[in-house]
């Protein structure tokens, strides 16, 4: 039951619809992308061996990765290998070269009746899969996920063999995703690998993985990935329905399928989830989510999703649940923090000042003493100086980042307080926000936190702590308004439900997580069988007194 | 259902953080406002139970005609209007007195009931869950205001004496504005369609009601004990004035703030509750299929009436006099859920099984 490939309709390019119909011949170079596509999708093989090869080279443009190998099978018809380069296994094609140019004698009276041919070459080839095709543009297709077409005179069809050898990165840790204690591995961008490493953790054939190709020009593979039987069969239709309605040239990384697919385009919030991390799928999936894996993107979409969610790590559940549970807090209280602290400040020095302990309050009014800048003016330069920083960072050649962070450091903190142009608990604001930032494990949420904390450092410059109260208010009704796969995007929060709390502000012990997330996993709730806490058995509690007795002795 | 019982608790709370009579027995006054109001809530859920599928606006059509049904409509949809335009503006005054003393009103109001229009343009759902989200703190923020009043509470005691010493008079006199507030409850009227089990709605909205009674006692019994029952009945914001008042420590004098942000997730709740059964209402009034063109219109009439309709604090004191407010709010529940209940009645007796038409 591995994979269902072929379920996702081909898509013509949009532009080819206001284009008049224009026949012709694709050889030319007056034709346009959209022509030129359909009159190659419409070309088939001739008998003719080097007629073929020619309208080949001349359908790509004599590019130099096409590769031929002209032979005769053995020594009397000709015949050539054709395949890209790089993406083939050298010693499979040798293999067919030999085979064809000696085995083949094996095969008696294969020279009087060509029909035979066909079925010789099926049977010599020890080649794990030999299909046979006559459109040029499906041959093509196939060539380029790294097979080599066999093409013999007077054959108006193609053998594609499978010696797919293409290069990939080594499975290493996702350098985004790191974390304490659990499994290393991360995906690359290769479907198959990906793919290899969802089943070896998911060795059940309930294990579906739909593929879909996407994109007229990129013919992208797209998989999602599922348990029939357990995740939501209208769930899973919705899904297709929107894979399948998408209609582009190109697919590059899975954040294009992510806009294509959201429930609500107009949000802030990611409403899928994207991890390098095989647990962290395998996890969704086993929990009733889907997975849906892209062709040439280590990222992963886990749908759908929900907001707590994007502060869980996977390190969580490996270790033990108190401290599980602490780390979680802190990750909720470092969100807290990364919105609202600048706001609060602007707020409490503006408006508030009575909220603050009076040696507080004095402190930070000595600090501000000879600043230029309004708070707002401030903390808006602190902030917006310090983003621009943090993306240079990334963007940075590794051999110059120390210089970055010398220059961040000293001059933006140092020297500006120095220099009485910002107050030293500016800084300590503007700093603690950021650190607190780091701290949410998933990077699409943490960018749209850092985004909101300006919004809110606004609203509290022109409202006060009430600005941000309403602001909240805001937030919680798009929050709450928002579905992810028809999911509600809150829940267990709101709506709320007490048994999916085990797994949300605090970790319950993995025994005493018996049932799935209840929307979810509605079609199998329970997970295990309650009542595994474990306690020492009557075994050891003897041996342990046999050991006292011992002792007395 | 929770979703109901929650914002039933938090809109039945509203008015106890700003109005408490009855001297030193405001906590008697709470407990007598109990059977009243539970009687009123008896008679506003009792119709919505009895069709379960229908708003009010329908069923009253369906038990006294088209037109009259759509008139006795008005009076709720009236009530609907100045219920969320007076609680917009308390929260208002409240804001303007205790911290943002140069922000001009209508500022304050106008966030409030744009933030309100939001939620109710999206649907009772997300006003559901975003209550179910705000409960929580809503409650914990009230909880621990009151929790660090303790201290206080118990040293100064003394406020709370002596029980019942002017007679049962004042206590029920007390209690009549505790009790008719519970107009609040008409939404009921609106939303019991929506819920899960539309047939248990009575007993939800009674439970609801203990709760927010019990919150009331505390309330009540914290304000006396603190600012003293003279003080507490003259105070403007009773509560406010009484978490005010609290001093744990230097960190944490000023614990008024969670109980204004507390306030404010309430308030916040009831508008778009109020809004949404409002236009809701409105809409089927005038035979439309959606409400949601109408939020726009009235939401720009609810915050001019919550500007408007006082001059400043004192006449929203005065509206609340159990002299004035007592009978005209109570006519808001008696007038229609009267005229309905008595058409029901009749239909009743004359033979006839008027909800299952």
């Amino acid at each position: 039951m591995g994979y269902r490939i072929g379920i996702g309709k081909v898509r013509y390019m949009r532009i080819h619809r206001r284009k008049k119909e224009k026949t012709g011949d694709p050889l030319k170079d007056n034709m346009d992308l959209s022509q030129r596509y359909q009159e190659v999708q419409k070309m088939k093989l001739e008998p003719g061996l080097e007629q073929n090869l020619q309208t080949l080279q001349q359908v790509c443009g004599y590019s130099q990765d096409l590769k031929i190998r002209r032979f005769n099978i053995n020594g009397q018809i000709p015949a050539a290998l054709v395949y890209l380069d790089d993406m083939v296994n050298t010693l499979s094609v040798e293999e067919i070269l030999r085979v064809l140019m000696v085995d083949v004698q094996r095969i008696e009276g294969w020279q009087k009746d060509r029909s035979l041919l066909r079925s010789a070459i099926k049977d010599l080839l020890i080649i794990n899969s030999v299909e046979e095709t006559d459109s040029i543009g499906e041959l093509f297709l196939k060539m380029t996920h790294g097979n080599t077409a066999l093409l013999v005179e007077g054959q108006a069809a193609a053998f594609v063999c499978g010696t797919v050898d293409i290069k990939n990165r080594d499975i290493t840790e996702p350098l985004s995703e790191t974390n304490i204690r659990g499994p290393r591995d991360g995906f690359v961008e290769s479907l198959c690998i990906n793919i290899t490493l969802i089943r070896r953790r998911i060795r059940v054939p309930h294990l579906w993985i739909e593929t879909f190709e996407i994109g007229s020009l990129t013919k992208t593979q797209v998989a999602i990935a599922y348990i029939k039987g357990l995740a939501d069969e209208k769930m899973l239709e919705e899904l297709r329905s929107r894979l399948e309605r998408i209609d582009t040239d190109a697919i590059l990384e899975s954040g294009y399928i992510e806009q294509y697919i959201e429930d609500q385009p107009f949000t802030l919030f990611p409403l899928t989830l994207r991890t390098e991390r095989p647990d962290i799928v395998c996890s969704s999936i086993l929990s009733g989510r889907v997975a849906v894996l892209v062709t040439g993107s280590p990222h992963v979409l886990v749908l759908p999703a929900d907001f707590p969610m994007f502060f869980q790590a996977s390190d969580d559940y490996y270790e033990k649940p108190p401290q599980g549970s602490f780390v979680r807090i802190l990750r909720w209280i470092g969100a807290i923090i990364s919105v609202f602290l600048p706001g609060f400040y602007v707020a409490v020095v503006n408006f508030h000042q009575e909220l603050l302990p009076t040696a507080l309050l004095l402190r930070v009014t000595a600090s501000r003493e000879g600043v230029p800048f309004p708070v707002i003016a401030e903390i808006l330069i602190m902030e917006v100086l310090f983003e621009v920083l943090r993306e240079a960072g990334i963007r940075l050649p590794v051999a110059v980042g120390p210089a970055i962070s010398i220059v961040g450091a000293l001059v933006l903190g140092e020297a500006a307080i120095r220099a009485g142009i910002v107050s030293p608990a500016v800084v300590i604001v503007v700093a603690m926000t950021a650190i607190a930032n780091f701290s949410n494990p998933v990077f699409s949420m943490a960018i749209v936190l850092r985004i909101l904390r300006f919004a809110f450092t606004i609203l509290a410059a022109v409202f006060g702590l009430f600005g941000i109260q309403f602001g909240i208010l805001l937030l919680v009704v798009h929050l709450c308004s928002l579905r992810s796969l028809g999911i509600p995007y809150m829940s267990p929060l709101a709506p709320n439900i007490p048994s999916d709390m085990k797994d949300n502000f605090l970790l319950a012990p993995i025994w005493a997580r018996t049932t799935r997330p209840k929307i979810l996993g509605r079609r199998e709730p329970v997970r295990q069988s309650p009542g595994q806490m474990p306690h020492p058995g009557k075994h050891s509690q003897e041996e342990i007194k046999g050991g006292n007795k011992d002792k007395n002795r | 259902m929770l979703f109901m019982m929650r914002t039933t608790v938090v809109i039945a709370l509203l008015p106890v953080l700003t109005s408490s009579d009855a001297l030193q027995d405001a906590w008697a006054s709470a407990i007598v406002s109990f059977f009243g109001a539970a009687l009123l809530v008896a008679m506003i859920a009792g119709l919505g139970v009895r069709f379960p599928d229908l708003t009010i606006v329908e069923y009253a059509q369906k038990l006294i005609g088209k037109w009259p049904g759509k008139a006795v409509c008005l009076v709720i949809i009236w009530a609907f209007l100045v219920i969320a335009a007076t609680d917009t503006r308390i929260y208002a005054e409240a804001l303007v007195i205790g911290f943002l003393t140069e922000t001009p009103i209508p500022f304050i109001i106008f966030s409030m009931v744009i933030t309100g229009a939001t939620a109710a343009y999206s649907g009772l759902e997300v006003i559901g869950r975003t209550a179910d989200l705000l409960f929580p703190i809503f409650v914990v923020m009230i909880v621990v205001s009151l929790a660090f009043a303790i201290p206080d509470a118990t040293t100064m005691g003394s406020n709370l004496e002596p029980v019942l010493a002017r007679g049962i008079g004042p206590v029920l006199r007390g209690s009549i504005i505790p009790t008719v507030v519970i107009a609040q409850y008409l939404c009921l009227t609106m939303i019991i369609p929506a819920a899960n089990q539309p047939k248990k709605a009575l007993g939800t909205a009674l439970w609801a009601l203990t709760g927010s009674t019990m919150m009331l006692v505390l309330i009540t019994l914290a304000v006396t004990a603190i600012l003293g029952p003279h003080q507490g009945s003259r105070a403007v914001f009773p509560f406010l004035s009484m978490v005010r008042a609290i001093y744990i420590s230097v960190f944490l004098e000023r614990v008024e703030m969670l109980a204004l942000f507390a306030w404010g997730f309430g308030i916040f709740i009831a508008v778009s509750v109020f809004m949404y059964c409002g236009s809701r209402a409105l809409a089927q009034v005038l035979g439309l299929d959606d409400y949601r063109p109408l939020i726009g219109p009235l939401a720009v009439i609810w915050g001019t009436f919550s500007v408007h309709s006082y001059q400043n604090l004192f006449q929203l004191r005065t509206f609340f006099q159990p002299k004035i407010g007592g009978p005209y709010i109570l006519s808001w529940i008696l007038i229609p859920m009267g005229i309905l209940w008595a058409a029901y009645g009749i239909r009743r007796l004359a033979g006839g099984k008027p909800d299952e038409e």
